[in-house]
């Protein structure tokens, strides 16, 4: 049986034609087993966590748990906090470990590279707190520049950096930057939202001292996420968002809180998409992911050929690292109409700045056309999406 | 929602194509109907913000009448210009501000009119309506 024949979705039409599904740097699609968990989480066991004694509660409280189980397990992780996905996850760092860590004249690197999710909130921190930010920036072949990431590290406190861009599909030598960033003193965040769909992490031997990412692009449900995060840093940190779930005790006086993961999880957390995450995992695991990652860059690679001598301008390098994520432009045809124009043949593919302007900027585009490949992608949807391209040029070139 | 003869004609024969590709092939004609608005005076003021292309408009009144200029790098965007300006150009403000913009979902070209990051042609539309109510 095929990996695509788990995901429904993938059956129906769009304008007449089959979906051919090429936006998974964007979100992915779900197969039936999450489906089916979250269904019977809602149809059978749903009930609010941690608080009261009834079955019910009992049932959901372990779904929601085991989620955090699976997550340590799969990353091999001491401190695995839930939230609500990417964004949450580093807003959290800049809170609870930003606020309480860094002051005027502090540093933190970023890179030209990041996803608005990993710039903004950093920018936020730095006007309130007068904090450097600098920005390591993207080289021609479109990798880091390592020799001013390097230069950039001195007084850094922090360094934030993308695992693997969502615009070009280059994945960044992690393991070399968190190595230097510490030999200088500096904490490592990696927004992992595009890494951790093609690689499995093994989050101690890593190094991060946070990682950020979401279930939705690994086919688990959207509104969840997680922050991996070092013991000794998470012991540092305090919580940002109070309410339920996250005290010990309150009185009228003042609260305690409490100590574990909880106390960055108040409120009702995503119970249902915890479930939906866990059926993602075991889905996941029955898959060799090493051996579909090169079958996926592989497809990449090709189209990234096909298009690059059909005239188009493509970003990426798509070496065997890099995701199958192919970002490019028609010499002639708008991006934005050039999406239109796949649409009304059944492919969906992104178009614009990606949340990644400052890296748009420094391509000197305002944006780009992206094909990028997941799980269930074939080879053959591949030449169709080319064979596609060429007849809107043909027509509309 | 009553529209303009000419823009109710526009719809109906959107909607007798079933094919969405010759739909937009019909839009990207319909760009060739805008009234360019003249590139050295693209500015700040005249850009449509939330866009994914470049896309300029610049409402005037002539003779009590609404002129829209406008131009945009691409062509779907500058062809719902053009069909914009058919429903408009040539009306008393009163009159265009009772346009819906519901007519590109009647013709079958945009899938949602929800304010998003990829609907230039709603955030189009509401900068046009709002220059129109300033002349009212």
């Amino acid at each position: 049986m095929a990996i695509r024949d788990d995901f429904p979705i993938l059956k129906r039409e769009v304008n007449g034609f089959p979906l051919i599904y090429l936006d998974n740097a964007a979100t992915t699609q779900k197969p039936q087993v999450v489906l089916d968990a979250m269904n019977d989480y809602y149809t059978s066991s749903n009930a609010n966590v941690h608080r009261a004694v009834h079955t019910l509660a009992g049932e959901a409280t372990e779904g929601y748990e085991s989620c955090r189980t699976k997550l340590k397990e799969w990353f091999n992780a001491e401190r695995a906090v839930l939230t609500s996905g990417t964004t949450e996850a580093i807003n959290l760092v800049a809170h609870s470990w930003g606020r309480a860590n860094l002051s005027e004249g502090d540093v933190i690197v970023l890179t030209e590279m990041e996803h608005h999710s990993d710039i903004v909130p950093w920018q936020m921190l730095a006007e309130e707190r007068k904090i450097e930010l600098r920005y390591v920036p993207v080289m021609e072949n479109f990798t880091l520049d390592m020799d001013a990431y390097a230069a950039s590290l001195d007084g850094a406190k922090l360094v934030c950096v993308v695992h693997t861009s969502n615009v070009l599909g280059v994945r960044n030598p992690m393991e070399e930057i968190i190595e230097l960033a510490h030999s200088k003193g500096a904490l490592v965040l990696v927004d992992a939202a595009q890494g951790v769909p093609h690689e499995r992490i093994n989050f101690q031997e890593f190094g991060a001292d946070f990682m950020a990412f979401s279930a939705h692009k690994m086919c688990g449900p959207t509104g969840i996420g997680a922050l991996l995060i070092h013991p000794d840093v998470f012991e540092t940190m305090q919580p940002f968002m109070g309410g339920g779930d996250m005290i010990e005790t309150v009185t009228i006086t003042g609260s305690t809180y409490q100590t574990d993961e909880h106390k960055f999880e108040a409120g009702t957390p995503k119970i249902a998409e915890a479930v939906g995450w866990c059926a993602a995992f075991d889905w996941m695991s029955t898959l060799d992911l090493k051996k579909e990652h090169q079958r996926l860059i592989g497809i990449g690679r090709w189209v990234a050929a096909e298009l690059r001598t059909l005239g188009m301008s493509v970003y990426g390098r798509h070496e065997k690292q890099d995701s199958a994520v192919v970002s490019f432009n028609h010499p002639t045809i708008h991006s934005e109409d050039l999406a239109h124009l796949f649409d009304a043949r059944g492919f969906a593919v992104r178009t614009g700045h990606h949340c990644a302007q400052p890296l748009l900027n420094r391509l000197g585009v305002s944006g780009t056309v992206r094909a990028s490949f997941y799980l269930y992608n074939t080879m053959e949807e591949a030449e169709l999406f080319v064979q596609q391209l060429k007849e809107i040029t043909e027509r509309f070139g | 929602m009553t529209y303009p003869v000419e823009l109710a004609e526009l719809i109906e024969e959107f909607r007798e194509i079933d094919d969405k590709m010759e739909r937009l092939e019909m839009v990207f004609d319909m760009a060739d109907e805008v009234i360019p608005y003249p590139l050295e005076r693209w500015d700040d003021e005249s850009r449509v913000l939330g866009c994914q292309s470049e896309a300029h408009v610049h409402v005037d009144l002539e003779d009590g009448k609404v002129l829209m200029l406008a131009g945009a790098d691409a062509k779907l965007v500058q062809g719902l210009m053009g069909i914009l300006s058919i429903a408009i150009n040539g009306t008393a403000p009163a009159q265009a501000l009772l346009l819906s913009p519901d007519f590109v979902e009647e013709m079958g070209i945009l899938n949602t009119l929800s304010p998003s990051r990829s609907n230039g042609f709603r955030n189009l539309f509401d900068k046009v309506m709002k220059d129109i109510r300033g002349f009212e």
